[in-house]
């Protein structure tokens, strides 16, 4: 039995910290539950804050405060997905009900995703006969995952989606990862065709999609179409290297783009895929990856 | 365990990599993730470890109680195992909603441990037929993230490395009636010797949809345990002996296909019970100053 | 050790702390990654885990049960069997009456400043594993859920703060001159195990103590809101009561202040946007 072979159990005094801030940054003020924000009687109050009984504002998370024109809110470190109009979001169905799915998208309740809100194959138009209606888990089933956008707000917080727009639709083969909501910037782009040939889908609700299939899936179906072919050894090992590089900077709390998630691709090439998993070997490519989007920023 | 939902094609990208040996993280069939063990966590038990396998987090105290053996066996020891889900781990654990998956590994270790190659019971015995140790093993799981049987093990045979039995310094009968003097002295104790405690080997197959065969996987993480239709759950001595099999799953097996997975865990074990080991003796030689951590750091 | 021995003539009590010295509390945030909030605390030999999810939709059994239009909070209570000190461990983590009493009480704490009308028909869950015991357990576990929800975004009115006092039984049921020396209450602060177990009588209190520098500094009679106040032990006189209150009160405003410059530390090492 070599060395390769044996099964190695670390011990917590030789644990990594895989905190990467240091204190040379100006630190922001941070606010945390309770303190009084600000005592100015005219800003109207955002996210995060809450008028006492004597009429003074107070933080009620802990967290960075923002001023947007006159209004005040306190953004927390780490929260659930508070959905806006616009959003690109990646969601499992977890319910069927009268004319709609219901999508577990990390936010405080699950959201709704209406029978007339999703391309059927047929064309555009169509309309909604009730034979559509019976057969709804033909089309998306308990389990599913999609990326959607978000169409509407409801009064109660929770999200309307809509897959109307060619792009969006049920996801194929591939990863699923759950990374905190606030490690995802709002961009204008979403969805990456990485150079390394796997596309990439950053959920603005902290699922991350990893697609492994590379054929063009064929849309004219709605979308509904899986390809369930095997795929070849080297997209595995891309998708799985992917993986674990998001992880890392998930774990290091680095904010996840298209540009960092390449940069961290790169780093990684002299470990092997599994040898990511290790938290030294994590620890490193997250460091490094820090340092070059530093350096981009300079 | 918990149920983890899962696409059609989520699981047909799973089950294609255990295929090609080459599994959704990079690992190939036979790779652990990586471990992390700490021992005498809990100071106020005769001896605890904390063991922490990706995301999976096992917490194990170890106490000794002086107690009366059974009748038939009163030359012998007592050892109970206790496991506990804690809802910290999933809200589906809160109430008794995670009493079946514990009294499950509870019985799994039970059966680990009954042969009497691996404990020697009459090593516990204090005064034979008056009074012997209880040694009570409560598990403690903190999150789950696939694998529990092997971290349970693990934490496990860590925690009674780390226990300290208090030493008898005497035990006589008065009259009929025991009376045992234990040591004052907290650094007199007596360790137990786990050169032959086993550890579980959970190999996970019968991957659902596709035949392929006999490839099981090691340390399947909750989203592979939702894709395969069997389990085999072996405890395995350090020495390579087997002391128990348990198979779990709805799924069926040839039996030459269950004879080849019990060499593949026999292998596993051993080297599993390597690795552990030397974790322990390198925690034992940074010596009582060495810092514990514990949940702080 | 009679009664009268919490506290020696030099003013030190069995572990050379003062009568209104906190244990030394020590805290980390974000202890779980799977849960949407973690917190574990020690306070002196009590160490306590707390874990948080939500909001979320409630599953299962909730889903026709709650029309009502905030959400509901779940809160789970539970012991380890080898968290007790001394003596034997105990047979069953939760289910028993006392663990469940414990729940409800840590339901109140929690209610006392989640602001649930912003969740309609969502529901969080706080649960608390007790890893070892040795006196103010409950508060322990507010203190933990506190920082365990703060750790999950979910937005709170104040810290909800426990701490406990104790006084000696002998002369606990004799009346007391309501003018107090001190002026700052009586009996010691945060007892550990061994102090509670003497026959001493026991005021929990718990308490949205306000931040520094807030209003109810200011006023005079030096309240803070109190939410959960718990008696148990032996008798007392009702004319000790203020004397005892006060001290927890004040145990709870000194105990947020280590509980806030834990969860700044928190912000400042774990900000994504300054990295």
């Amino acid at each position: 039995m070599n060395d390769e072979d044996m099964i190695r159990v670390r011990l917590a005094v030789h644990r990594t910290n895989t905190n990467l801030s240091n204190g040379d940054h100006g630190m922001p003020r941070y606010y945390t539950p309770g303190e009084e924000v600000c005592s100015q009687p005219d800003f109207m109050r955002g996210h995060g804050t809450y008028m006492d009984d004597n009429d003074t504002l107070r933080a009620s998370v802990a967290g960075v405060l923002e001023k947007v024109n006159k209004l005040i809110s306190v953004k927390p470190l780490k929260a659930r997905y508070q959905g806006e109009i616009g959003d690109v979001i990646v969601g499992r169905i977890t319910e069927l009900q009268q004319k709609r799915w219901k999508v577990d998208t990390n936010s405080k309740l699950d959201s709704a995703l209406l029978l007339s809100s999703v391309n059927l194959p047929g064309g555009e138009l169509r309309r909604r006969s009730a034979e559509d209606e019976q057969t709804m888990r033909r089309y998306l089933q308990e389990g599913d995952l999609i990326c959607a956008e978000v169409q509407n707000v409801f009064a109660d917080g929770s999200l309307s989606l809509h897959t109307r727009v060619l792009k969006y639709g049920k996801l194929s083969q591939g990863i699923l990862l759950k990374v905190p909501p606030s490690l995802i910037k709002r961009k204008k782009v979403h969805f990456h065709n990485l150079l390394i040939g796997a596309n990439l889908i950053l959920g603005n609700n902290g699922y991350v999609w990893i697609g492994a299939s590379i054929h063009n899936t064929d849309r004219t179906e709605g979308g509904f179409a899986q390809d369930l072919s095997r795929i070849p050894q080297q997209d595995r090992e891309m998708c799985a290297r992917l993986r674990n590089c998001i992880l890392a900077l998930a774990r290091s709390n680095i904010l996840l783009t298209d540009t960092s998630v390449i940069y961290a691709y790169d780093e990684s090439t002299k470990y092997s895929a599994n040898e990511l998993l290790q938290p030294e070997a994590a620890l490193d490519v997250a460091l490094l990856t820090q340092q070059r989007l530093g350096e981009r920023i300079d | 365990m918990a149920n983890t939902l899962l696409s059609l094609a989520e699981k047909t990208f799973i089950v294609h990599g255990v295929d090609d040996n080459y599994r959704t993280d990079g690992r190939n069939r036979s790779e652990y993730r990586p471990m992390e063990v700490e021992t005498k966590v809990l100071p106020h038990t005769s001896g605890s470890a904390r063991l922490r396998l990706a995301n999976t987090d096992i917490l194990v105290g170890v106490k000794a109680e002086v107690d009366t053996p059974y009748p038939d066996n009163p030359n012998e020891g007592k050892l109970e195992f206790f496991v506990d889900c804690s809802a910290n781990a999933t809200p589906a654990f809160e109430g008794k909603g995670g009493d079946n998956l514990g009294t499950e590994i509870s019985n799994t270790l039970t059966l680990a441990y009954q042969s009497s190659h691996v404990l020697d019971l009459t090593t516990l015995c204090i005064l034979p037929q008056q009074k012997c140790w209880k040694l009570y093993v409560d598990v403690l799981i903190l999150q789950c993230d696939g694998n529990l049987f092997d971290a349970v093990a693990l934490a496990v045979k860590a925690a009674l490395y780390s226990a300290q039995i208090p030493k008898v310094t005497t035990a006589t009968l008065d009259g009929g009636k025991a009376d045992i003097q234990l040591s004052d002295d907290p650094f007199d104790c007596v360790k137990l010797d786990v050169g032959s405690f086993p550890v579980l080997v959970t190999l996970c197959k019968n991957f659902t949809f596709i035949q392929i065969g006999e490839n099981c996987v090691v340390d399947p993480t909750s989203e592979e345990e939702e894709c395969s239709a069997a389990s085999i759950v072996v405890a395995v001595m350090p020495n390579g002996r087997i002391t128990s099999v348990v198979k779990t799953g709805y799924g069926s097996l040839q039996p030459s296909t269950l004879v080849k997975t019990l060499e593949l865990a026999k292998d596993i074990g051993i080297k599993l019970n390597a690795g552990i080991m030397n974790a322990l003796k390198e925690e034992d030689e940074l010596g009582s100053q060495r810092e514990i951590f514990g949940f702080l750091k | 050790m009679s009664g009268q021995d919490l506290v020696s003539d030099q003013g030190l009590r069995v572990d050379g702390r003062r009568a209104n010295e906190l244990r030394q509390i020590r805290v980390r945030m974000g202890v779980f990654g799977q849960s949407d909030g973690s917190a574990y605390l020690e306070q002196g030999n009590t160490k306590v885990l707390a874990a948080v999810y939500g909001p979320h939709q409630p599953r299962g059994g909730g889903r026709g049960g709650n029309r009502s239009g905030t959400g509901i909070i779940n809160c789970q209570y539970s012991m380890a069997v080898f968290s007790f000190s001394a003596g034997e461990r105990k047979k069953r983590p939760r289910g028993d009456r006392k663990t469940q009493e414990t729940s409800l009480q840590l339901r109140r704490a929690i209610e006392a400043i989640v602001q649930v009308e912003l969740y309609p028909r969502s529901q969080i869950d706080v649960f608390v594993e007790v890893l070892q015991s040795d006196g103010s357990d409950y508060c322990a576990a507010v203190n933990a859920a506190t920082l365990a929800l703060i750790d999950a975004g979910i937005p709170i009115k104040d810290y909800s703060v426990g701490c406990t006092a104790t006084i000696a039984s002998m002369g606990a049921s004799e009346e007391v001159d309501s003018k107090d020396e001190t002026g700052s209450g009586t009996g010691i602060v945060d007892a550990n195990h061994m102090e509670e177990c003497t026959g001493a009588t026991t005021l929990t209190v718990v308490a949205l103590p306000g931040a520094p520098g807030s209003n109810y500094e200011s006023d005079t009679d030096n309240s803070g809101l109190v939410v959960v106040a718990q008696g148990t032990g032996a008798r007392l006189h009702l004319s000790r009561l203020e004397g005892l209150r006060q001290r927890a009160l004040q145990g709870c405003r000194d105990t947020r202040v280590i509980l806030d410059q834990a969860v700044r530390f928190h912000l400042t090492t774990h900000d994504p946007h300054f990295i």
